[in-house]
């Protein structure tokens, strides 16, 4: 690679799209481009749990229906909540499963369920979602850690997130979507004297080898390359040199600077890319909160859709928005919806998936599910599956013993495969 | 004079009520709530007996207000209708009044005009007569409250609470009760809930709460005393610990003194009342789970307040013994002074 030029100058860019013109679609060029560009992952989480019925699946003049009014969505007969205008203007973009139906009502143990797919029990830690891909899929072209994480707080390097698959495995969060501190070679160290430092703690990590376990050893290796990477890519972290229009689009609110970080973290090729926004366990006030709350989301989710779809990423991106439960119908005495795994909804877009679609239906109240329930198992083997692994041959290997990536006696939604 | 009130009944609703209000000579109380129905009872004295329910609203009934010489009613929803009732039968509607939630209505002291606002950010000023809409003020964003006298004061989302003289058209004093907001993560917490003039109009109140946090809120209720003459700030109430969360009603008696209900935490919340010269509360009743409205009679002996059922939060499907999923109600408390 010429070193004048960046990772970035090497990735099929929304800018070069746009600048090359629509007519590039029907290109063979495009279609090659498309086809050689890694398989990505777009995993939006809103913790603590949100509304289906306000947002997926309104129910409007019923008993627990809520204040809100539905809209009609850019697929007839289908409808949002009045709060989502701007993703029911991408609902033929959207595969929408109103049918999910799982067993976890708690934070404590429903996020981690819900994350590593409710497995049987094995008696070790599943990984996450995102592990699991990191694994199965690897890195990819970019080089860049496979697995990020942009949440507000703090960041870090989460070797739990991995599971039995080892620390090598585990999400890098980068908190509040910046990078680590002390990313960037100190200016008085020069290239050479970097390289010189590499090369001596390269020396002492296999004298540390011969007396660690190999996983670890990995982790700690794979945690130094990954910063070598990060350091020389510290502009997918810079959203200020955007547009101030682009900014505007997402949202000035952490969400949408965070999926605007997001979308810098997909054209330069990463993985697996986490968002997460916290505080969406409205036990209380929960209409008003919607109110403020879902609009944002709105923006800065049909923002990310619509610059996915611009660049081409969509058709190489599976989207995945998610929390741990929806919440219930009933209203308890501080205005809020409390934990409602029974019937719920995830939306999903992109590679692998159906568009323009819902799959499952729930009752009148909103109480039960009519259709064929969904466990997280099954969307565990629909993602597997959208990503072109075979979730009922691919294992992963724990230490010598194969295990199933996702829950042996479940199926993938049928209907929601491309 | 401090009152002693004392609860001298109880009667079943079948859903939950966000805002109740007796009728100008008291035979009827109304409330609205979390459905599309106004529902209304027959008050003599001692009892509230069911009427029909006034239907045809959509999402939630969320506002209402009598006409304060007449046996008219104004009540709204949460897909923005208002409607005129006299009786059962509806004298004007419209369907858009608001682009959605119309938040709350209020009534000219003359019974003339009313005002409502609503989540669009509008201020409407109607006719009450005839429905015709007078003047409207982009107010800013969701308008949580209002209050008319000559004038009309209202609040939004943020605090901001204003004074706009409807002939005029015109501004005539701002208030800052920012401290009734807070944005957390994603969330803007608007605490406010309810606007009262007091003393002639000489001090207005903004109740509600100090917003400390979103998803689960805890936070103490609170009462901002405001001189409407310089716009200052004069007196700050809280009463009640942060899991009491928001004065959803306040009300002035007769005698003077200020009741008001709070909710927070499912099986928190209480009755106060309050000398409005003092900070502390004289009488307080925690009996009642989930307070959300309080109706006061005409007559200043009685008042209802609207409660919520005990046990009404909980993760996961309770059933009833029946094997149901059943909705909360609002327990009607009705008091003796």
């Amino acid at each position: 690679m010429n070193p004048l030029c960046t990772p970035r100058d090497h990735t099929f860019s929304r800018r070069a799209f746009l600048g090359g013109g629509l007519g590039l679609l029907a290109s063979p060029l495009f279609a090659e481009a498309m086809k050689q560009r890694d398989k990505q992952v777009l995993f939006v989480w809103l913790d603590g749990g949100m509304s289906q019925l306000e947002t997926w699946d309104p129910k409007p003049n019923t008993e627990f229906g809520g204040p809100f009014r539905s809209i009609p969505t850019s697929v007839p007969g289908i409808h949002f909540g009045e709060l989502m205008p701007k993703l029911a203007k991408q609902m033929h973009k959207l595969c929408v499963v109103r049918s999910m139906c799982t067993k976890d009502n708690a934070h404590s143990s429903g996020v981690d369920r819900i994350q590593r797919g409710d497995p049987k029990n094995r008696g070790v830690p599943y990984p996450h979602f995102g592990a699991g891909v990191a694994k199965l899929l690897g890195p990819g072209t970019s080089g860049l850690p496979p697995y990020v994480w942009i949440k507000p707080g703090s960041g870090g390097f989460r070797a739990e997130d991995a599971g039995f698959l080892g620390p090598k495995y585990g999400s890098l969060a980068f908190g509040d979507g910046k990078p680590p501190d002390n990313l960037l070679r100190h200016p008085d160290i020069s290239a050479e004297q970097d390289t010189a430092r590499n090369e001596l703690r390269q020396m002492l990590d296999q004298r540390f080898a011969k007396q660690r376990e190999k996983r670890v050893v990995e982790a700690n290796a794979s945690v130094f390359d990954m910063a070598e990477k990060l350091m020389a890519r510290a502009d997918i972290f810079d959203t200020s040199k955007l547009p101030e229009r682009d900014r505007d689009r997402y949202g000035r609110h952490d969400l949408g600077q965070h999926m605007l970080v997001a979308r810098q973290m997909l054209e330069a090729g990463v993985r697996f890319v986490k968002v997460t926004s916290y505080g969406w366990d409205t036990h209380g006030d929960h209409f008003n909160s919607q109110t403020t709350m879902v609009p944002k989301f709105d923006q800065a989710f049909s923002a990310i859709l619509e610059d996915l779809e611009a660049s081409g990423l969509l058709k190489t991106t599976l989207v995945i928005c998610l929390s741990e439960f929806g919440r219930t119908p009933r209203i308890n005495g501080h205005v809020g919806r409390d934990h409602w795994p029974e019937a719920w909804s995830i939306a999903m877009a992109g590679h692998g998936v159906k568009h323009g679609m819902v799959v499952g239906e729930t009752d009148e109240r909103g109480t039960e599910v009519k259709s064929q329930p969904f466990d997280i198992g099954a969307a565990f083997h629909t993602w597997y599956q959208a990503l072109g692994i075979d979730s009922h041959k691919v294992e992963f290997d724990n230490a010598g013993q194969p295990l199933p990536i996702a829950h042996d006696d479940m199926l993938p939604i049928k209907e929601a495969l491309a | 004079m401090k009152l002693e009130p004392k609860q001298i009944a109880e009667f079943k609703s079948e859903r939950q009520i966000s805002a109740a209000r007796f009728s100008h000579d008291g035979s009827m109380l109304a409330a609205v709530g979390y459905e599309p129905v106004v529902r209304r009872w027959q008050f003599d004295g001692q009892a509230l007996t069911p009427l029909p329910s006034i239907e045809g609203f959509h999402g939630y009934s969320t506002a209402l207000a009598f006409h304060p010489k007449q046996p008219r009613l104004f009540a709204a929803d949460s897909w923005g209708q208002l409607r005129c009732i006299e009786d059962e039968k509806t004298l004007w509607q419209h369907e858009a009044a608001h682009d959605g939630w119309l938040r709350q209505i209020a009534a000219s002291p003359d019974g003339s005009r009313i005002a409502t606002c609503g989540k669009d950010g509008f201020v409407r000023v109607w006719d009450a007569a005839t429905g015709k809409k007078l003047a409207e003020h982009q107010a800013g964003e969701d308008v949580y409250a209002l209050t008319m006298t000559d004038s009309i004061t209202f609040g939004d989302m943020r605090g901001r609470l204003e004074t706009w003289d409807v002939d005029l058209k015109k501004k005539q004093r701002s208030f800052d009760a920012s401290v009734l907001y807070k944005l957390d993560r994603l969330q803007d917490l608007g605490g406010l809930r309810v606007l009262l003039h007091i003393d002639g109009s000489k001090t207005l109140l903004a109740a509600g709460t100090t917003p400390q946090n979103g998803a689960t809120p805890q936070s103490i209720p609170t009462i901002l005393f405001f001189d409407t003459a310089t716009g200052k700030l004069t007196k700050t109430v809280t009463h009640g610990t942060n899991k009491e969360g928001y004065v959803h009603d306040l009300v002035q008696h007769p005698s003077g003194c200020l009741m008001a209900v709070t909710a927070g935490t499912p099986g928190s919340g209480q009755l106060f009342l309050l000398d409005p010269a003092e900070k502390e509360a004289f009488h307080e009743n925690k009996k009642m789970a989930n307070c959300h409205a309080l109706a006061l009679h005409p007559d200043g002996k009685h008042f209802v307040v609207t409660s919520t059922n005990r046990d009404s939060n909980g993760n996961g499907k309770s059933l009833t013994k029946d094997g149901v999923y059943k909705t909360n109600t609002s327990p009607l408390h009705l008091f003796e002074v």
